[in-house]
């Protein structure tokens, strides 16, 4: 879907102030405020204005400073309203008491939105940031919309839009958005996004989520065209009653994904009843994000796998999987875990078996499911035929291919190469890409690495590489089986949900 | 929609700045929102005791009642299984000893059977206002925390979900020769526990518990509903 068409609100919702989100996401000019005409220099203005230019940020930029000068060979304006034409977004960086002012001007210009990545304001708990803050939400009241502050702003790769640390960050868009109030969790994200496979079409860091803040950020993302997978992870909400309303007119529309930090016991409030000391923030969270249809996550690496599995896969439910591997415990351990999470590992077909039989080393394989190819070293012609057969059962709604990679490692020391020059790896990717293009089942890999230590550092590299194969095609990978059949079972709860309404 | 007998029984607990209602106000308030309760009667003296046990029918069981009072089973104020008059003036006459200096009376409530007992209850969460729970009764409550919660206002199907949300949720279904539980029945209930929270903002929690099935129809035996 191109960007810069206009998008729909889910109804329901319009209590929220005027936003132009599309100028804030898609900018075609900005304004930097607090860039110093010392290209060394360390602040935040002059940080972002590199990082913009080496982005590649499709708009123009403006630097602004008050002492005037030239950075970069670009001319420095001493104030916003000297900028020769319409500022769509800004990124404010002075210090905290000059900020009002900075977002004032922005206002009077009419800039559409504002991120402010000085901090010194409600987050020191002085009553000076408190006040400096209130101040910031009053200006942004009457029609500029403020990310931040104290946040590491937006990043929006179809844009080039980016956060201070990201000057790395791919310009590839994808379908997840993330919304997170601590920066540090956001940009943490982005670059793990990039060796996971997971694309963003936009994440916002909040900070202290002034202006802008998470429900409404739910609403406009519910309904934006280049949003599939909603991941977000949360310390605090301002509203309980608008977020809830939000979150589940989201949920209905897309999945979303929350990590709430920050979960503790009630023990600090005193109540008097059985049923409120029940009730602690960590319940009533559970709780709320079930009631809401959101699928809930209990830390930021089952944060990134669920928003892998959910932006990478069919959007529906799997029920019945096949497991192949090989060269471990892989038969009982899939099956325990497959229990846990409410997933059915069926036995094959008794034709399918006797063909897979047939062509799989012996002695010490088994073809019931999981599928033990008896030794991490087949192949890949011929795991790609046992993942073609396994296909065939009706029952099989996706597979699961377990590589234990490593175990190359004796081989590669045997003939004196580093394990990447041994390891089939691209033709293994292959082989399992061919696969799913021709079964239209989806495979999922999964590429443990025991050995990590930094005599293995080839290994390391190995897995890096596999992992980059998979991930150019789409194909989601997991370190652990249990990460993997974990995000699958966060898809069966959000759209088991719904397959159930639908009956 | 307001509820203007349950806004009366909390008003004029409020008026005498009561933290509590007692068993009979909260399960009056209970009635007001059609979730069913003990058939009971509150006497304050002995002077109607005979005519309450003839329309409650014995066995029966007779409850010190006080908003003060809030262990009562710790006081020696429940006495159970009593099946006749002279039984019960002896019941009468211990539990307003033991009930000296407390105002309040003694209710006379039928003894509802059943071998499955169950929660529910209310809580306001800081963040997102009332919240209803539901769980098993006694230990499973206590020690095993097998409850779950929705947030007010609940809808019949969140009120399934909380429901099948428990780990012993199987103990609804028919077993060991015991009728399946009244879904729709507890599903109200749940619904109702949801709008009194909303509706009446001076209700700060509530605990039904227990709640007996008898047979398939849940029946709440004892109610506290906290104050502001």
């Amino acid at each position: 879907m191109p960007a810069g068409k206009k998008q729909s609100r889910p109804a329901g919702s319009s209590q929220f102030p005027d936003a132009d989100f599309e100028r804030i996401f898609h900018p075609e000019s900005i304004a930097i405020l607090g860039v110093s005409s010392d290209e060394n220099a360390v602040g935040f203005g002059t940080g972002m204005l590199r990082v913009l230019k080496e982005m590649g940020f499709e708009g123009r930029i403006y630097p602004v400073n008050p002492r005037g000068g030239s950075v970069f060979g670009q001319k420095i304006y001493t104030r916003v309203e000297d900028i020769p034409e319409k500022v769509d977004f800004a990124v404010i960086a002075v210090a905290a008491k000059l900020v009002p002012q900075a977002l004032e001007d922005c206002l009077k210009i009419g800039v559409a939105g504002a991120e402010i990545l000085s901090s010194g304001f409600s987050e020191l708990g002085t009553k000076e940031g408190l006040e400096l803050e209130n101040e910031i939400c009053e200006i942004a009241s009457r029609g500029i919309r403020v990310v931040g502050p104290n946040c590491f702003g937006i990043y929006c790769p179809r844009s080039g839009l980016t956060m201070l640390p990201g000057p790395d960050l791919t310009r590839q868009s994808g379908s997840v958005a993330f919304v997170a109030q601590s920066g540090g969790m956001a940009i943490d994200f982005a670059h793990a996004g990039e060796w996971r496979g997971i694309r963003f079409s936009k994440m916002v860091s909040l900070g202290n989520g002034a202006d802008l803040r998470e429900a409404e950020l739910l609403n406009y993302l519910a309904g934006d065209r280049e949003t599939e997978v909603i991941s977000m992870y949360i310390e605090g909400i301002k509203d309980g009653d608008v977020f809830f309303r939000e979150l589940k007119a989201a949920a209905a529309h897309k999945p979303v994904i929350i990590f709430k930090g920050g979960l503790s016991k009630a023990g600090a409030r005193s109540v008097a009843s059985h049923t409120a000391s029940m009730g602690g923030s960590g319940v009533i969270w559970s709780s709320i994000l079930k009631q809401t249809g959101a699928v809930q996550v209990f830390d930021s690496q089952e944060l990134m796998q669920a928003s892998a599995a959910f932006s990478l896969l069919p959007k529906r439910s799997f029920r019945n999987i096949s497991v192949i591997g090989g060269g471990g415990a892989i038969g009982v351990a899939a099956c325990d875990i497959a229990e846990r999470y409410g997933i059915e590992i069926p036995p094959l077909a008794s034709d399918i078996r006797e063909r897979i039989e047939a062509i799989l080393p012996r002695p010490g394989s088994s073809a019931l499911n999981p599928v033990d190819v008896a030794n991490p070293l087949v192949a890949p012609s011929i795991l790609k035929e046992v993942l073609m057969q396994a296909a065939q059962d009706e029952h099989i709604e996706l597979q699961i291919i377990v590589s234990l990679l490593f175990h190359y490692n004796p081989y590669a020391l045997m003939m004196g190469v580093p394990i990447s020059e041994i390891v089939p790896y691209k033709e293994l990717v292959e082989a399992v890409d061919d696969v799913i293009n021709k079964t239209g089942k989806p495979v999922v890999a999964v590429l443990p690495n025991a050995r990590r230590g930094p005599q293995n550092m080839d290994i390391t590299e190995l897995i890096a590489l596999t992992r980059r194969e998979y991930v150019r095609r789409g194909i989601p990978v997991f370190d652990e089986l249990h990460e993997a059949i974990r995000a699958i079972a966060h898809m069966n709860t959000y759209y088991g949900r719904r397959e159930n309404e639908k009956r | 929609m307001k509820n203007d007998k349950a806004a009366k029984i909390i008003e004029k607990a409020v008026k005498k700045g009561r933290k509590a209602l007692s068993e009979y106000e909260s399960k009056q308030l209970l009635a007001a929102y059609g979730i069913p309760i003990t058939k009971e009667i509150l006497l304050k003296d002995k002077d109607g005791l005979a005519r309450a046990t003839e329309r409650i029918g014995f066995p029966l069981v007779m409850k010190g009642c006080s908003a003060d009072i809030a262990h009562k089973t710790e006081k020696g104020l429940i006495h159970v299984d009593i099946r006749t008059v002279t039984e019960a003036r002896k019941a009468f006459r211990e539990i307003m000893a033991g009930m000296e200096g407390f105002e309040g009376g003694v209710l006379v409530q039928e003894m509802v059977k059943g071998r499955r007992e169950l929660v529910m209850g209310l809580t306001r969460d800081p963040q997102f206002g009332p919240c209803v729970m539901f769980g098993l009764g006694g230990i499973f409550t206590e020690i095993l925390r097998d409850v779950s919660f929705r947030r007010a206002p609940l809808e019949a199907y969140d009120a399934r979900e909380m429901m099948k949300e428990i780990k012993g949720h199987k103990i609804l279904e028919a077993v060991r020769g015991m009728e399946a539980a009244d879904e729709k029945r507890l599903t109200e209930m749940l619904i109702s526990i949801g709008r009194i929270g909303l509706e009446n903002p001076d209700v700060m929690e509530i605990d039904l518990n227990p709640v007996i099935l008898s047979g398939a129809k849940p029946v709440v035996v004892d109610a506290l509903v906290v104050l502001k």
